[in-house]
């Protein structure tokens, strides 16, 4: 009982740590874009007083039951994803609940937060909120491909679906990295994180100037505060998964920090050199490079 | 006994007596007509429970005191006194479907239909060709007599097509005996078989002459229009005479002579039968006419008699069986349709939607139409299996083919028909009057029929009478037709409930699989029909439907058998034809359905044939086949596959399941297409995925089952019709099934059923839910829905609960089939083909959505806006499923330990292992339990966190939202549903294009254009259909000399 | 003459004579005129009926003058043939005749006698 519970705590204090710098590497993204477009940019604090600000509304409205549970199940989802994830290799209290399933729990639990968030902004009734939802299921349908197919890869490469035993087989050296051992995968999977992480080109879903920022138009208050960090939370973990597949995990915090960060930016820097692509573009635009090195990635494992 | 020159005696007695009183009373003469057919059927049925119960032998009666060949001697053998019985039973219900007819035109037409029947008698019981002809003659001047019960002109101009052409056939037959006279020095046939004539080159003409001129009274493709224009155009009685007891007679008459003959001609006659019989089938396809339709099958099943008589030397000892059980089919059918051709009084089969005006006639019209295709439980399905079975036994592929195809193409016609009388328009069709005399042979040879097959089905040895035991039952419920329908639901579960009483612990403890299959179809037909007490009324026709679909589904879990196995796989179709069709606009749904199921069945059926060949008869011996055994595999997937709707064969289904009712499209949907999938795995579980050939098709099912997955996804997710959604959906679930049995690997096959089970429960829930919802908002479309969790909040949970399990997302048990589907693709080294899945599985994100979104979620119409919750009787069922997925999910082991313990019979690899809820394989882990634990814990922190911070909430209206400084009032334009996928139907769309269902209406098109085209050698012209007859000679001749 | 035998003579002319009824009832328009073919058509199948069943210089089938039940297969000519070609007289003269019956019934409907008038039912 002691053990779960100590177990517990260090979970909590994991997803502290996580969510703070999850909302740190947002304002500083934000920042950079900033820059990148001669703006001042937002102070680098200013999520953290977003986030006491939606936190201690006393208003707030909803439309119903679906409404209501759809950021809870948006932050579960990003949350759940932290859960099942190792974050530091070699740490047994780092490791969070990864023992209950492998990779393939963390791909599909993905979707948890995606399809409870869409079910709250529909209830929420705004035609924009299922415009931006459809948008966004329509395109994540092809980031997947590359992604799965980069997975397959990874599990030809290593013979294992645990990610743990993945990232240990990473250890050892730079060169042992996925990235320099499984090249091919690597850049199939750091494509479809374009995709999944949504920045330009690939940004029509939460487009702010055709679709008021998509479902969350909607959510406000404590709902949106959930929102909000759920989206801090979430961009780490992804990050972090991407991390311990392609670029050899890391074995304590400095190391996550930085390569997060590292991998967070490749998307952003993406993001401000390119324009948007329409949706039915950024679908098949999917489907030809991405899957095409994606393919390539099984074939040499065959 | 009585001796058989009594019918003779009896039949020219009275006709001879009854000429002499002109001015007798038309009801007394009849009467007396009726009183000497009566006799005349005591005498002949007297000999033939004589010959059953072996209490006589064959037995020859010689006239005027002279042995043969110098006097006429009449046999009465088995066969002769089953003919004879046909004959005269036919005439006695036939004088009395006729009564107020011939009552009308007075006593010539009693004497020539007394004298007609007569003759019939005596060209089956002869033993003198000379005889023979001059019967037949007699017989063929008293039906054109006949044919002038009707004085319209083309009854008339037909019955002179008919003279005129028999003219010249009795012609060819009277040189042909003359000769044949000559060469052997007598016309006892006895002597004739015995004298070898065949040996010199004029005998053998002489036969050729009198062979082909019987040949031509059998209306053999194309040399038969002068027939079709007489069934057409006469009097439905009089062409239920030509067709039953004419045919019967010259069939027999075929029968007879064929020893005389020498042996190499049986070929001949076989291709000529065959020809006729796939000729005429395809011919009928273009048939409007009722009548005609019935007399272009008339010839056709003449022609597949033939072809059995042709074939004779392959069949064995079974030929008899097969001879009479196809003919008394035949028989009994024929004369059934022509009867109620008579009380119906439309020519056009469209029009024939008037008998649902009379229940009574649709259950009549029904058991005639399947007594024709060969269905069960009816006498002449016993006859084709054993002709396909003993074909197989000689290697006669090809004839198989033949058969299959014309019964087939006979099929498509009578469906059409079958369509036309359950759904066809029926209003502004005149009043339907039935005479109380015109019913009754009809509803008598109905029953002969039903007897009939029983006794078929026991004379084949099989332990049949369990099998009749539901039937019984059904037959039952059919008999309590007039209650309210509460109370037959309430019985038919009842009988379910003893169903799964008796068999369900049985299987439990002998055979898992088995186990499994019955479960869901049991449990599931249960909860599906506890749905239908919401219905009113009698709801006439759905007990009998539904119970004949279940019972064919235990049956074929429980068969034993080959011929088990596919009697209870065709009352399966059959019932679920019936129920499909019941929906409004369900008519060319349920046509195309049947038209696959039947390809897939005969699929299958040749497959056993080939099997049965081998191995013998049991089910579990398919293991044995060895040669042939790809292409019996190939066969048997296809058939299979029909029923599973894999892409291609697939075009049925959505029109099928979304049109139905909303308790139907449950049972079709969730339960019936997972008959396909227990088929498929009673294949690859007998015959094993180690030879090459079954590995590569096994291949090729897995890349079909990949793409059916992708595109069944993609096009659910641009419906606009919610059923048609789930209809998709279920096409791309079943590829997802067919993809993981085809892997043939133990994880493989865990997903497998783990999908089986999964898919039954939640398309149960979510066909039931919307089947609801629909009955509630009546429409369909998505668009016009919306909003409605406000109104059906229960309906909304189910409905997410389903979709969660359905889209694979943590914790429910959906997951657990994609971890071992990537455990399984990974191991097997399907990378590509498990690509194209789990893209599918991505995709089927985007009609979950969808459904829920633009149903339940969104904008509240205006007119649902005091819409109730859906019924109770729904619900209940909705949400002993929900329970049941979700303990289903939190102990998924309870059931996938065992059935990995199961199949570790069949993969001794045994690649997973179970440690509690732990799953592990040497790839991954996964602990179900303890996932939904951790998810379950989380979620409720969240929202609990979530409620203390935002506990007061204000409760908004409908429009309460930002809008761009608008408020919408209209929920029709702030519902964004219609066409949601536009972006993706752009980038994707094009996959969905209905390219086969284009290829299989083209398809479709050509053989109605061909049958078109084909039949305009039909002119019409008497001449060029006795032209029709020389030149048929005159080919058959050279073809064999 | 004599080796021709006038059992050929009959064979051939009863083929020869069934052989234009055959080509007057598929050719001739006129229904009479069909019935006509159909009637030589039978003729000459009586003919050859005839034909098949007659022996060389024997005598006809009847008891007496020369012919007695001992000697009578010997010399008689064979009876059945005979026999045969009475019933089929009689079965053609009824067709026959109810062709002619169906004749009347069709001009009655139609007044007319062309056969290509009465292709109503077809294909």
């Amino acid at each position: 009982m002691n053990d779960i519970i100590i177990k517990l705590l260090w979970t909590l204090l994991g997803l502290f740590i996580v969510l703070n710098w999850g909302m740190l590497m947002g304002a500083s993204m934000r920042k950079i874009v900033a820059r990148v477009a001669h703006r001042r940019g937002i102070p680098i604090y200013q999520p953290w007083l977003d986030l006491i600000k939606l936190y201690a509304k006393r208003t707030s409205i909803s439309h119903g039951v679906m409404f209501y549970l759809g950021p809870v199940f948006r932050l579960g989802g990003g949350v759940g994803i932290f859960l099942f994830l190792p974050l530091i290799y070699g740490s047994e209290y780092w490791s969070n609940f990864s023992w209950a399933g492998d990779l393939v729990l963390i791909l599909y639990f993905q979707f948890f937060g995606m399809l409870g968030m869409a079910l709250g902004a529909g209830e929420g009734g705004h035609p924009n909120s299922v415009i931006g939802i459809t948008r966004g299921l329509s395109q994540f349908t092809t980031v997947e491909i590359p992604l799965t197919l980069a997975v397959i890869s990874l599990a030809l490469q290593y013979n294992t679906l645990s990610i743990t035993e993945i990232v240990a087989a990473q250890q050892g050296g730079v060169q042992n990295w996925t990235l320099f051992t499984n090249p091919v995968a690597t850049v199939a999977g750091m494509l479809s994180l374009l995709g999944a992480l949504r920045h330009a080109p690939f940004n029509l879903v939460k487009a702010p100037n055709e679709v008021p920022i998509g479902p969350p138009t909607e959510y406000h208050s404590a709902f949106l505060g959930v929102l909000r960090t759920n989206g801090a939370v979430l961009h780490v973990v992804e990050a972090a998964l991407f991390m311990n597949l392609f670029f050899g995990g890391a074995t304590n915090w400095a190391e996550f920090i930085i390569k997060t960060f590292l991998i967070y930016f490749w998307s952003v820097f993406v993001g401000v050199v390119h324009p948007r692509f329409r949706i039915e573009q950024s679908v098949v635009w999917f489907l030809k490079i991405p899957l095409a090195i994606g393919v390539l990635a099984v074939i040499l494992y065959i | 006994m009585v001796g058989p020159i009594y019918i003779i005696a009896i039949a020219l007695g009275l006709a001879f007596l009854l000429g002499f009183f002109k001015k007798l009373n038309a009801n007394i003469a009849q009467t007396f007509m009726m009183a000497g057919v009566g006799a005349m059927s005591f005498i002949s049925v007297q000999w033939l429970f004589g010959h059953l119960a072996g209490m006589v032998t064959e037995t020859v009666t010689y006239t005027a005191g002279f042995k043969p060949p110098f006097s006429i001697s009449l046999q009465m053998g088995a066969m002769e006194a089953g003919v004879t019985s046909m004959i005269n039973i036919f005439g006695f219900l036939g004088g009395v479907y006729l009564w107020r007819k011939l009552k009308e035109m007075g006593l010539n037409a009693i004497i020539i239909y007394m004298v007609t029947l007569m003759g019939l008698n005596v060209i089956v019981l002869t033993r003198d060709l000379f005889n023979l002809f001059v019967f037949l003659e007699v017989s063929t001047i008293g039906i054109v007599g006949l044919i002038l019960l009707e004085r319209g002109v083309n009854t008339i101009s037909s019955g002179f097509k008919y003279l005129v052409a028999g003219g010249v056939i009795s012609s060819f037959m009277l040189i042909g005996t003359i000769m044949i006279y000559k060469y052997a020095g007598s016309l006892y046939i006895n002597d004739i078989i015995t004298s070898n004539i065949a040996a010199t080159k004029g005998g053998m003409v002489a036969l050729f002459l009198l062979l082909i001129a019987v040949i031509l009274e059998l209306k053999p493709f194309p040399a038969n229009g002068w027939a079709l224009d007489v069934y057409e155009s006469a009097n439905s009685g009089i062409s239920a005479f030509l067709s039953a007891g004419f045919a019967t007679a010259m069939l027999f008459v075929l029968y007879k002579l064929m020893p005389m003959f020498p042996i190499e001609w049986q070929a001949m006659v076989a291709v000529v039968g065959g020809i006729t019989f796939i000729g005429a089938n395809l011919l009928g396809i273009r048939q409007k006419n009722a009548q005609r339709l019935l007399g272009y099958s008339s010839a056709g099943q003449m022609g597949l008699l033939t072809a059995v008589i042709g074939l004779s030397s392959y069949l064995n000892e079974q030929f008899i069986f097969i001879l009479v059980t196809i003919l008394l089919g035949h028989y009994l059918a024929k004369a059934g349709l022509f009867w109620l051709a008579g009380i119906v009084k439309e020519k056009e089969i469209n029009s024939w939607s008037l008998l649902r005006r009379e229940p009574l006639l649709v259950v009549l019209f029904g058991v005639f139409i399947l007594t024709l295709l060969g269905m069960p439980p009816f006498p002449s399905f016993f006859g084709k299996w054993e002709l396909i079975m003993k074909l197989a036994a000689g290697g006669q592929t090809t004839w198989i083919l033949a058969i299959l195809i014309g019964s087939f193409l006979e099929a498509v016609y009578l469906f059409k028909w079958f369509g036309y009388v359950l759904k066809g328009e029926n209003e502004g069709l005149p009043v339907l009057q039935i005479k109380p005399e015109k019913i009754i042979s009809p509803v008598v040879f109905a029953t002969v029929s039903v007897m009939a097959g029983y006794y078929a089905g026991s004379l084949l040895g099989e332990t049949n009478f369990a099998f009749y035991i539901p039937l019984m039952f059904i037959a039952a419920i059919g008999l309590l037709e007039f209650l309210p329908a509460f109370v037959k639901n309430t019985f038919a579960i009842a009988g379910m409930g003893y169903l799964a009483y008796t068999t369900l612990p049985g299987l439990f403890e002998t055979d898992l699989l088995r186990f499994i299959f019955m479960g869901i179809f049991i449990l599931g037909g249960i909860l599906t029909l506890f749905a239908g007490y919401y219905y009113k009324g009698k709801r006439q026709g759905f007990y009998p439907s539904a119970l004949i679909m279940f019972a064919g589904l235990a049956g074929i879990i429980q068969a034993e058998t080959l011929l088990q196995f596919f009697f209870s796989w065709e009352l399966m179709t059959i019932g679920s034809y019936f129920l499909i069709i019941r929906g409004k606009r369900s008519m060319t749904h349920g046509f195309s359905y049947m038209l696959f199921s039947l390809a897939g069945a005969y699929a299958i059926l040749a497959a056993f044939g080939m099997v049965d060949a081998q191995v013998g008869n049991m089910l579990s011996a398919l293991g044995g086949v060895t040669s042939h055994a790809t292409l019996i595999f190939a066969l048997l997937a296809i058939g299979f596959m029909t029923k599973t709707a894999t892409l291609g064969l697939h075009i049925w289904l959505p029109g099928a399941h979304a049109e139905a009712e909303s308790d139907v499209s449950p049972m079709v949907s969730a339960i019936l297409l997972k008959a396909g999938v227990f088929g498929l795995l009673l294949t690859f579980f007998g015959m094993g995925a180690e030879s090459a050939g079954n590995s590569s098709i096994l291949y090729v099912l897995g890349w079909l089952g990949a793409i059916t997955a992708l595109v069944g996804n993609l096009a659910a997710s641009f419906q606009e019709d919610a059923k048609r959604l789930l209809a998709y959906s279920s096409i791309g679930q079943l590829g997802y099934i067919l993809f993981a049995y085809a892997m043939a690997t133990q994880l493989g096959w865990i997903g497998g059923f783990l999908y089986v089970i999964n898919h039954f429960a939640f398309k149960a829930i979510l066909f039931l839910t919307i089947g609801a919802v629909v009955l509630r908002v009546k429409t369909h479309n998505m668009y016009e829905m919306g909003g409605l969790i406000k109104r059906m909040p229960l309906a909304f949970i189910a409905a997410l609960i389903g979709i969660i399990a359905l889209s694979g997302v943590p914790p429910l048990s959906g997951f657990a089939g994609k971890w071992f589907f990537y455990n399984a693709v990974i191991l097997k080294g399907w990378y590509f083909q498990g690509a194209v899945v789990f893209f599918a599985g991505v995709i089927a994100f985007l009609y979950s959505y969808r459904i829920l979104q633009t149903v339940f979620l969104g904008q509240l119409k205006d007119e649902h806006r005091h819409v109730k919750e859906i019924p109770l009787t729904f619900l209940i069922p909705i949400y002993i499923l929900v329970i049941g997925i979700m303990i289903f999910s939190m102990y998924t082991h309870w059931v996938l330990e065992p059935i990995t313990q199961y199949l570790t019979a069949y993969f001794p690899s045994d690649p997973v292992h179970w440690d509690g809820a732990a799953a592990t394989t040497s790839l991954g882990y996964w602990n179900g339990t303890w996932v939904m634990y951790i998810i379950g814990i989380m979620f409720v922190l969240i929202l609990g966190w979530l409620l203390w911070l935002n506990a007061k909430a204000t409760k908004v209206k409908q429009f309460n939202m930002v809008f761009s400084g608008e408020r919408p009032f209209t929920p029709e334009t702030t519902h964004m549903a219609h066409n949601m996928y536009a972006g993706y139907n752009k980038a994707l769309g094009f996959i969905t294009a209905p390219g086969i269902t284009t290829f299989w209406n083209k398809v479709a098109e050509f053989v109605t254009d061909a049958a078109g085209f084909i039949r305009r050698i039909y002119t019409g012209n008497g001449q060029t259909y006795a032209f029709h007859i020389v030149a048929y000679i005159v080919i058959i001749y050279f073809m064999i000399f | 003459m004599e080796n021709i035998g006038l059992e050929n003579i009959a064979l051939f002319s009863g083929l020869i004579l069934s052989l234009v009824g055959l080509w007057g009832l598929l050719t001739q328009k006129n229904i009479i005129k069909m019935i006509v073919g159909f009637a030589l058509l039978d003729t000459g199948i009586h003919l050859i009926m005839i034909a098949v069943g007659y022996v060389k210089n024997s005598t006809a089938p009847i008891i007496g003058e020369g012919v007695t039940k001992a000697n009578a297969a010997d010399v008689i000519a064979d009876p059945i043939p005979q026999a045969l070609v009475l019933t089929a007289i009689v079965i053609g003269l009824g067709i026959t005749a109810l062709m002619l019956a169906y004749a009347v019934k069709m001009h009655q409907k139609k007044k007319s006698l062309d056969i290509n008038h009465y292709k109503d039912l077809k294909w």
